[in-house]
């Protein structure tokens, strides 16, 4: 019991015991159904990145899913997959077309696996740093006007929706994304990313900047 | 006119970068990069031009616009971001990006060349 506590607790440590001991059938079950189910026909499970060209990022199909485990909050992978309302406004890879939803939907046990095997993809260019999400005003300067970041991306601002489109919506970032990976993401751009749309930040931000607005993408509501 | 104006630098970028054998075209380069800024013919109507956005993106293809911009300003906007605080935080694609697979941005000045003869 006390065990049980503590490891729903720590999730993602969970994982990682679960698949070092096999005790857990979430992990390998979740393999099982995602495969089953087709996923991977439009989702990367494994590192590292493979695209090289403009061309090998359109040929894909949906985002990478080979760091999940880095990049999600516990909690959303299985909110999402019982409810999977649009995160980009725009269709996968177009620069014209909405995204109409309509994403494969799992409910059950079967949700819960496929959560679990997913927060087990884990990325060692993700370092447990810590960095806690906070609005604070030099992350949000340097995200609305300095660096111009909702030109691109969608954020809520009294209730309503602003911002560019070509970038994933970072309203409700604060239930989907780790600050520890949004800073990774900013600052080794090429591990996560090599060929991307958005402009590459790392040599321009500087660190403490990239730790501020990691910080405040990870508390947009 | 405006297409003389980006020759020059079409050529120096051609100089300047080798381009690998895996490069992108021009057009692939403009309307992965640009586009969803400044359109997908350049028209600087991009689906980010929205009406908050505080300044609208270059339109590359009024003659009048472009034209007020030397060699050195379209290579800047690319490189550095250009001389005005949008451009600097919008167009910019360091070294880094192109390091890994896209050829400079000859290619882009050449697109937006091809945008001005229709
Ligand atoms: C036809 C291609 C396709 C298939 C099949 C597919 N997906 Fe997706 N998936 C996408 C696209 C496109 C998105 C982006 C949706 C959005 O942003 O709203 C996405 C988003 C996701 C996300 C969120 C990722 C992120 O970074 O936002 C997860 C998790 C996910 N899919 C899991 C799955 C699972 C599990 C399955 C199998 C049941 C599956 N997908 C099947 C195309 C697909
Ligand atoms: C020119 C448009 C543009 C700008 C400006 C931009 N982004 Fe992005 N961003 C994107 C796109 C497009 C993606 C999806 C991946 C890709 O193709 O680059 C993305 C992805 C992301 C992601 C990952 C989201 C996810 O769920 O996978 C984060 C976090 C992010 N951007 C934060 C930022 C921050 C912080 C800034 C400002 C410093 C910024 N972006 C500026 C377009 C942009
Ligand atoms: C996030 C949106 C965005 C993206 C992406 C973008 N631009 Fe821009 N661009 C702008 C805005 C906004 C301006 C207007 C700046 C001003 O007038 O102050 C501009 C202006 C320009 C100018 C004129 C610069 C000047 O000094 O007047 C050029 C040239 C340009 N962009 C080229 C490009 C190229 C080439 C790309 C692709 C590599 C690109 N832009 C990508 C938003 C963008």
């Amino acid at each position: 019991m006390r065990r049980a506590v503590y490891l729903s607790a720590i999730p993602v440590l969970a994982a990682a015991i679960f698949i070092s001991t096999g005790a857990h059938a979430g992990v390998a079950e979740g393999k099982k159904a995602f495969e089953a189910r087709k996923c991977a026909s439009c989702h990367q499970v494994a590192g590292p990145a493979a695209e090289k060209t403009i061309k090998d990022q359109l040929s894909k199909k949906g985002p990478e899913l080979w760091y999940s485990g880095s990049k999600f909050k516990a909690g959303f992978l299985e909110k999402w997959r019982a409810d999977p309302r649009p995160i980009r406004p725009l269709a996968y890879n177009s620069v014209t077309e909405r995204n109409t939803g309509g994403h494969p939907m799992l409910s059950g046990q079967e949700k819960a696996d496929v959560a679990a095997y997913l927060m087990s993809l884990k990325s060692a260019d993700v370092k447990p740093l810590g960095i806690q999400a906070a609005d604070n005003p030099k992350g949000r300067i340097a995200f609305v006007r300095k660096h111009s970041c909702y030109g691109c991306h969608q954020v809520r601002t009294r209730g309503s929706l602003v911002g560019g489109f070509s970038g994933p919506s970072l309203a409700e970032a604060s239930e989907r994304l780790n600050p520890d990976w949004v800073y990774a993401y900013l600052s080794k751009p090429s591990v996560f990313k090599p060929v991307k749309m958005m402009p590459v930040y790392a040599g321009i931000i500087n660190d403490a900047e990239m730790k501020g607005l990691a910080a405040y993408v990870g508390s947009l509501r | 006119m405006t297409i003389r104006l980006l020759m020059p630098a079409l050529v120096f970028f051609a100089l300047g970068a080798g381009i690998p054998a895996y490069a992108a075209t021009a057009e692939e380069n403009y309307r992965f990069h640009c586009a969803q800024c400044h359109g997908l013919e350049g028209k600087g109507n991009g689906i980010n031009a929205t009406r908050e956005m505080p300044v609208s993106p270059r339109d590359h293809t009024s003659a009048l616009e472009m034209g007020k911009l030397t060699d050195a300003d379209i290579i800047n906007a690319i490189t550095d971001g250009g001389r005005r605080q949008a451009s600097r935080a919008s167009c910019r694609r360091t070294e880094n990006t192109f390091k890994n697979e896209i050829p400079r941005i000859e290619g882009l000045s050449e697109e937006a060349l091809q945008l001005q003869g229709r």
